[in-house]
């Protein structure tokens, strides 16, 4: 489904992303681990394509500050130029890390949004049911201003607004980071919702033991280089991945 | 006296919103601080003068052609000047405000100006309030500078295309994620600002004559009613439009009406010195610190 072919990522002179290739298929949970700076934001804004973006809103300021190289292939398609509205089109959809939601609206509005390229209202409404569904602590704040929800409902919404875009492969950055243990099981179980939908998901973490019994192939990286990646059974017999990504010294 | 700065300062108060909020609803949606729009308005003017004096357009199909003309416009200058430079806002300030002198001038250089260019009135006639003789195109502008501002409310928190742009404005790369494009948020910003601007303009010459210097005092009006009013808040600038468009009269009235321009430059100075926010910009302040 997803083909990411020798990605490099550079900002100016700083490596984030080191020659990655990994395939993700139709179906798969993969996750992605690896500490802060590991380049697993790079990673995700750069499929999402916001890397993109940026990129060519410093090249109109005069410079080349951020360069990308590699292919990201996409159902066959090179999608390695391509900007990020065009990506969601086709079915990429990113839910950002640290949750940042449209503030100033409200939870419900929020989550329209999320569907602002699907032009048919009957999808829309359907899809806002699920998410209500999957999120029901969703439900008695629809109309309170995303700014005034607590961080777990905030990663509820963010997750929600990326689901109601109709993602093929859906993209979490991080969706664990600085939630409450509680609000952490309720995503990771809205993530085993999801993924009874059929999406193919894509996700980072730091700490990967709440997110691997539900991964079906693993990669670690540190400092923007691919050092490890196996089956859920593979990485949790390595020693080094226990202590450094789920907390087990032995 | 007092009844005329009751009656008088209201007429000023919507003037003034009429011409900032095509200004500041660009700036509130896509963050760029379009000074073309002293430019957009003299342009409005003198194309709806041509149309209806040359072309003999009646003055209705005249002022809605300007109007579209002039959103078509502002979606070019997006689409052609600004993106080059978007992102970095001191040249987005320089290229918009060149342009602005640039349109300004060559009316100027044309031959444009001076008498004989004035705009037909929608109504003639008026009627007395408070004793006060207002006329039917003053209470016109109140009328749609306050339906333009409940159609921009309207606009930006219930339709999905207005949600979008607001979206873009609280949170680019969210928005990017979410398949909002940044550009095209960003020309459809510049078009509504324009149109808006063009209406103001085709509402408001009829009351005077259709002068340059026109384009520089509305230029310096949206700039003194934005800063007051806190950039981002429609609340602010409405308040902005009352506070400014009561003083300005007060003080035409008490003393001589030489001081208008004054007023303007004084508000931009005070408020860029002692409440750079603005004027109920103070809670914003305190969330970004958090």
């Amino acid at each position: 489904m997803l083909e990411i072919k020798n990605m490099l990522v550079f900002y100016e002179n700083a490596i984030a992303v080191n020659d990655l290739s990994f395939t993700v298929n139709e179906g798969d949970i993969i996750g992605i681990f690896g500490s802060n700076g590991a380049g697993k934001t790079t990673l995700m804004n750069t499929i999402s394509g916001i890397t993109l973006h940026v990129k060519q809103r410093m090249q109109r300021e005069g410079g080349q500050h951020i360069s990308i190289y590699g292919e990201q292939i996409f159902q066959g398609e090179d999608i390695s130029n391509k900007m990020p509205h065009y990506r969601v089109k086709k079915g990429i959809v990113l839910s950002r890390e640290r949750h940042p939601v449209f503030r100033d609206l409200t939870v419900e509005d929020n989550l329209i949004l999320g569907g602002f390229l699907i032009k048919d209202k009957q999808i829309i409404k359907e899809s806002l049911a699920l998410i209500y569904e999957i999120f029901p602590a969703l439900t008695r704040l629809k109309k309170r201003k995303a700014g005034f929800c607590s961080g777990g409902e905030q990663e509820m919404i963010s997750i929600g607004m990326a689901l109601a875009a109709n993602p093929k492969l859906l993209l979490m950055d991080e969706p664990l980071l600085g939630l409450s243990p509680t609000a952490q099981d309720q995503v990771v179980q809205a993530l085993s919702a999801i993924q009874k939908l059929g999406l193919t998901i894509l996700l980072t973490e730091q700490y990967a033991r709440p997110i691997m019994p539900y991964i079906t192939y693993g990669y670690i990286i540190e400092n923007g280089s691919l050092i490890m990646s196996g089956t859920r059974e593979e990485l949790m017999q390595n020693e080094e991945v226990l202590s450094a990504y789920f907390g087990v010294n032995k | 006296m007092f009844e005329s700065i009751l009656v008088y300062g209201l007429v000023a108060s919507a003037i003034l919103l009429l011409i900032s909020l095509g200004f500041s609803i660009t700036f509130g949606l896509s963050g760029i601080a379009n000074l073309s729009y002293g430019g957009i308005y003299l342009s409005a003017g003198y194309l709806t003068w041509y149309l209806i004096n040359v072309l003999q357009f009646p003055l209705f199909a005249a002022a809605l052609t300007s109007v579209t003309l002039m959103a078509i416009l502002g979606a070019l200058i997006y689409r052609i000047l600004i993106i080059r430079v978007r992102g970095n806002i001191m040249n987005e300030v320089v290229v918009t405000f060149a342009l602005g002198l640039a349109t300004m001038e060559l009316f100027r250089f044309l031959g444009f100006g001076g008498y004989g260019f004035s705009l037909p009135s929608v109504a003639s006639g008026g009627i007395r309030i408070l004793g006060q003789a207002i006329g039917f195109q003053r209470l016109l502008i109140i009328g749609v500078a306050i339906l333009v501002a409940l159609l921009l409310w309207y606009f930006t928190r219930r339709t999905k295309t207005g949600l979008a742009l607001l979206g873009m404005a609280q949170d680019e790369y969210t928005a990017l994620s979410l398949g909002i494009d940044s550009d095209w948020s960003a020309t459809y910003s510049c078009a509504i600002g324009a149109a808006i601007t063009a209406l103001a303009a085709v509402l408001i010459f009829p009351l005077g004559v259709i002068a340059i210097d026109e384009g520089y005092k509305v230029l310096i009006r949206m700039m003194a009613v934005t800063v007051l009013g806190g950039l981002e808040s429609t609340k602010g600038l409405v308040l902005a439009c009352i506070i400014l468009g009561y003083f300005q009269v007060t003080v035409s009235n008490l003393a001589s009406p030489r001081w208008t321009e004054a007023v303007f430059l004084g508000a931009i100075l005070f408020v860029l010195a002692f409440r750079p926010s603005g004027l109920i910009g103070q809670s914003k302040e305190l969330e970004e610190r958090v």
